[in-house]
């Protein structure tokens, strides 16, 4: 979660709310912060730490994992519209790269400032070209775009 | 219902600690911002 912390500025950036959720109280949540995640980040965690201890939220998901009692690592981007636009979900060992999860809402901004006449391809960054949809593209992507341009 | 892309969001409401203080936090209080919503396995967890 640190790590999160640590994009957070980028994060607020582009304008975007964060929230972290696990099974432990926000009284531990707390303790977590105060003990170990300030010495690991400057200022240590700024967004909201919520506490789902019933695994309700984590339910709602599809991160629950009742056999165990805890939740997977799931990040989700939600659109001003409330609309889930993307999702990831990874089992504990493994830790996410934030820098994708700013890539992909910038690249989801892009698309929804173009009212959707806009596309990004594979491993887009602002800045680089992008695709517009439409009866001229079909069998020709290959004139605009290649994966040597990602 | 569980939460797909490309459909509404579950709504919730949870306790939250935020900057020092405890609060509450209702996901459709936050419509017209794009959120990102982080679950982790859990506190003093090493990744």
């Amino acid at each position: 979660m640190s790590a999160v912390a640590a994009q957070y500025d980028a994060l607020q950036a582009l304008g975007v709310e964060v929230f972290s959720v696990s099974v432990d109280s926000h009284f531990v949540h707390k303790i977590w912060n105060d003990e170990e995640l300030s010495k690991m980040v400057d200022g240590g965690v700024r967004f909201h730490m919520l506490s789902d201890q019933a695994g309700n939220i984590g339910r709602a998901y599809g991160v629950y994992d009742d056999q165990q009692g805890i939740e997977m690592r799931g990040r989700f981007i939600i659109d001003p519209d409330g609309v889930v636009q993307a999702m990831e979900v990874m089992t504990p060992p493994v830790g996410r790269k934030l820098a994708e999860t700013v890539r992909q809402v910038q690249a989801f901004q892009h698309v929804r400032a173009t009212g959707g006449k806009e596309a990004t391809p594979a491993g887009w960054e602002p800045g680089k070209p992008t695709l517009k949809p439409g009866p001229d593209l079909v069998g020709k992507v290959w004139k605009v775009w290649n994966p040597s341009m990602e | 219902m569980v939460a797909r892309v490309g459909q509404k969001a579950p709504d919730f409401a949870a306790p939250a600690y935020y900057r020092g203080g405890f609060t509450n936090v209702k996901l459709s209080d936050y419509a017209g911002k794009w959120v990102m919503l982080c679950f982790y396995p859990g506190d003093f967890t090493f990744v």
